[in-house]
């Protein structure tokens, strides 16, 4: 008879059980914080509607017998696996109101994909600005992740009246065109469904993939044959050469280069040409299921299972109130299979935690703050004053670093949960050498080759946000995000003042001058900071990749790992790991 | 009968339950402030409130008694 089981099963089947069910008390006390985090969720909910209803109206799309981007997408992700990203993402604050381009995490045919597509609604899908920002966002997690790239071509080139803002310099729209080249170099495939009119970006956008398949009506080209006026002597335009364009607009008779009579019948650079927009889509699907992709159980250390405790507790449990205390592990049991959790020196570092736990049967690292008040900790401060969560102290730094480094030798993907006000400072921080281990933790998670993820779930302040794997580590994040309750600046709108006016104020009341001015400007800057660090802002601005309710944080968590273990570059036997061993001691 | 200490030091910023009020486990009692932060002070039963020993702006020490239930 024949036997199976997952390795290390001793290990991983079971692990600790964290966290404890919420009593009746909590729940009803709880029922305002709910609220104000509801609130939150529609100002963000108007926000996304209001980028998908950007440029004309569906309908138009609908009634000419086309698909829109969002369309194409419903059609071709697996149900129930799309995780959009950068939806409000619009850092230059653009007319459209978003960069043009739709993009996200989701599975077809089973096997996970970074996906991104134009927006036809929005000028047919022009280069505009932020979006190519945007896009290289989404190639280096593409590459982060060994995770196919699927594009939804539709693209019209460059906003000509803005050009200057898309076309030229070094993270320019022709950025993406070299990161297709990496990408096809790094054996990352490419898949491209293209439609409509791309003449010269759009070209680009069109052939520098790997595999092409192209609607009836599409084309690709170097240029297209609006251009029919050519340079005007003249250097600028009066009624003649006015009307010299009106009869050669008039009399054109060209059709658009680059059509399929070309690029699929003379060059074969299509693979594929489709009657309709569903059929190019049904090519995309085909391919995707060519691509390179384990079977889940080649890594799974046990079956999958939900969280034992409900994740709709969290909009429960973390509180909205930034000065309230809570009790982070509970929020990490409403996230980890069966809410168990396998912890790396509880002891030790209490203002983190750090261990392993099961994501959809795939066992992941997690690194987060915890959250209250330690007394008698650090060591270092000899009693003069205690931790408070959200910290980083010296041990908590080497802890990190120590696990960091260790799940790089286990090829164990990252969690980070960060909610954190900074790093201890002052003489005896300094001396305790918090400078020089915040960097060394930096080091740790640079020298890995580990994709990490980061959920901000309050605060991300000060040097802490970087080092806790913030987007800043542009080759280990794959992806951040914020919830309802996100703030991210280099420190509290009240603190940045005091530190601005401290001395103005000073000099002020010697001189026995009213206090009133300075007092409005330090009072216009806490306001500012608070404007300027909100969820909406910190998605519009790219501090964040997406900000997702808590309730759905899981979902894309198993979309990272599950786009982690699809097709791993490094594999670490799991009967060989260190990381259970040293925590089981 | 039950009475609910500090667990840290710091000031009393909100006092939310007055003498003869009842209350429920879970109930939220006083509000403490120390350390930028705020620690909420929960009923760890149900009764009635016999005393409350601080006021709002009040130093308490770790230990400290605040309130008093029967």
């Amino acid at each position: 008879m024949s036997r199976k089981q997952t390795p290390l099963r001793p290990y991983f089947e079971k692990m600790p059980e964290i966290g404890k069910e919420l009593r009746d008390g909590e729940i009803r006390r709880s029922q305002a914080n709910v609220d104000l985090v509801k609130e939150q969720e529609e100002i963000l909910a108007k926000e996304v509607q209001r980028v998908k209803n950007s440029g004309i109206p569906a309908e138009k799309i609908h009634q000419r017998g086309g698909m829109t981007i969002y369309d194409r997408l419903d059609y071709l992700v697996d149900a129930g696996t799309w995780c959009p990203l950068h939806t409000l993402y619009n850092p230059q604050d653009n007319e459209e109101g978003c960069t043009g381009v739709v993009n996200g995490i989701g599975k077809i045919e089973g096997r996970w994909a970074v996906i991104i597509g134009f927006d036809n609604k929005v000028m047919a899908g022009a280069w505009i600005a932020g979006q190519a920002e945007n896009i290289l966002m989404v190639t280096d997690m593409a590459k982060r992740l060994n995770v196919p790239l699927v594009w939804l071509t539709n693209c019209s080139g460059v906003k000509l009246m803005e050009q200057e803002t898309v076309y030229a310099g070094r993270r320019s729209s022709g950025a993406p065109f070299y990161r297709h080249a990496d990408l096809n170099h790094l054996g990352i495939p490419i898949l491209n469904g293209i439609y409509g009119t791309n003449p010269a970006g759009g070209g680009y956008q069109g052939i520098s993939p790997t595999i092409l398949l192209a609607h009836k009506d599409a084309n690709i080209a170097v240029g297209g044959a609006g251009i029919v006026g050519g340079m005007n002597p003249k250097g600028y335009i009066d009624e003649e050469a006015a009307q010299a364009l009106i009869d050669g607009t008039r009399n054109f008779k060209g059709k658009v280069p680059g059509r399929v009579e070309t690029h699929f019948d003379q060059t074969a650079y299509f693979r594929e040409v489709h009657d309709t927009e569903q059929g190019v889509l049904d090519g995309i699907k085909d391919y995707m299921r060519m691509m390179p992709a384990y079977d889940p159980t080649m890594f799974r250390v046990a079956e999958p299972a939900e969280p034992k405790l409900p994740v709709e507790d969290l909009n429960m449990l973390l509180p909205a109130n930034q000065k309230r205390p809570y009790d982070a592990v509970q929020i990490l049991a409403r996230l980890t299979d069966n809410s168990e959790f396998m912890e790396y020196r509880p002891d030790y570092g209490r203002e983190v935690f750090t261990g392993i736990a099961k994501i959809d049967g795939f066992p992941v690292a997690f690194i987060g703050n915890q959250q209250g008040v330690f007394p008698g900790y650090p060591e270092y401060a000899g009693g003069e004053y205690p931790g408070v969560g959200g910290k980083h102290y010296r041990e908590g730094l080497i802890k990190q670093g120590e696990f960091v480094t260790l799940c790089g030798r286990d090829n164990l993907p990252i969690v980070w949960l960060q909610d954190t006000t900074g790093i201890d400072v002052g003489d005896l921080a300094e001396e305790a050498e918090l400078l020089a281990l915040g960097q060394s933790l930096v080091y740790s998670i640079e020298q890995t080759e580990l994709s990490m993820m980061c959920i901000v779930l309050r605060k991300g302040t000060a040097a802490a946000h970087y080092i806790m794997c913030g987007p800043q580590a542009n080759n280990n994040n794959a992806f951040t995000l914020g919830t309802p309750l996100t703030e991210i600046y280099v420190m509290h709108g009240e603190t940045a003042a005091a530190a601005s006016y401290a001395r103005r104020l000073v000099k002020e009341s010697e001189a026995g001058n009213d206090l009133a001015p300075t007092l409005e400007k330090m009072n216009q800057m806490i306001q500012d900071y608070q404007d300027k660090s909100r969820p909406a802002y910190c998605a519009k601005t790219g501090f964040v990749d997406e900000i997702v309710s808590l309730p759905e944080l899981r979902k894309y968590i198993k979309a990272f790992t599950g786009a982690n273990y699809q097709n791993p570059k490094s594999i670490t036997p799991v009967h060989q790991m260190l990381l259970p061993r040293i925590i089981k001691g | 009968m039950p009475e609910l200490l500090a667990p840290i030091a710091g000031n009393v910023w909100k006092v939310l339950v007055a003498v003869g009020d009842k209350v429920e486990l879970d109930d939220e009692l006083i509000i403490l402030e120390a350390l930028k932060m705020e620690t909420p002070i929960y009923c760890d039963d149900g009764g009635t409130v016999s005393e409350v020993r601080v006021k709002e702006g009040d130093s308490v020490n770790e230990g400290d008694v605040l309130v008093v239930i029967d």
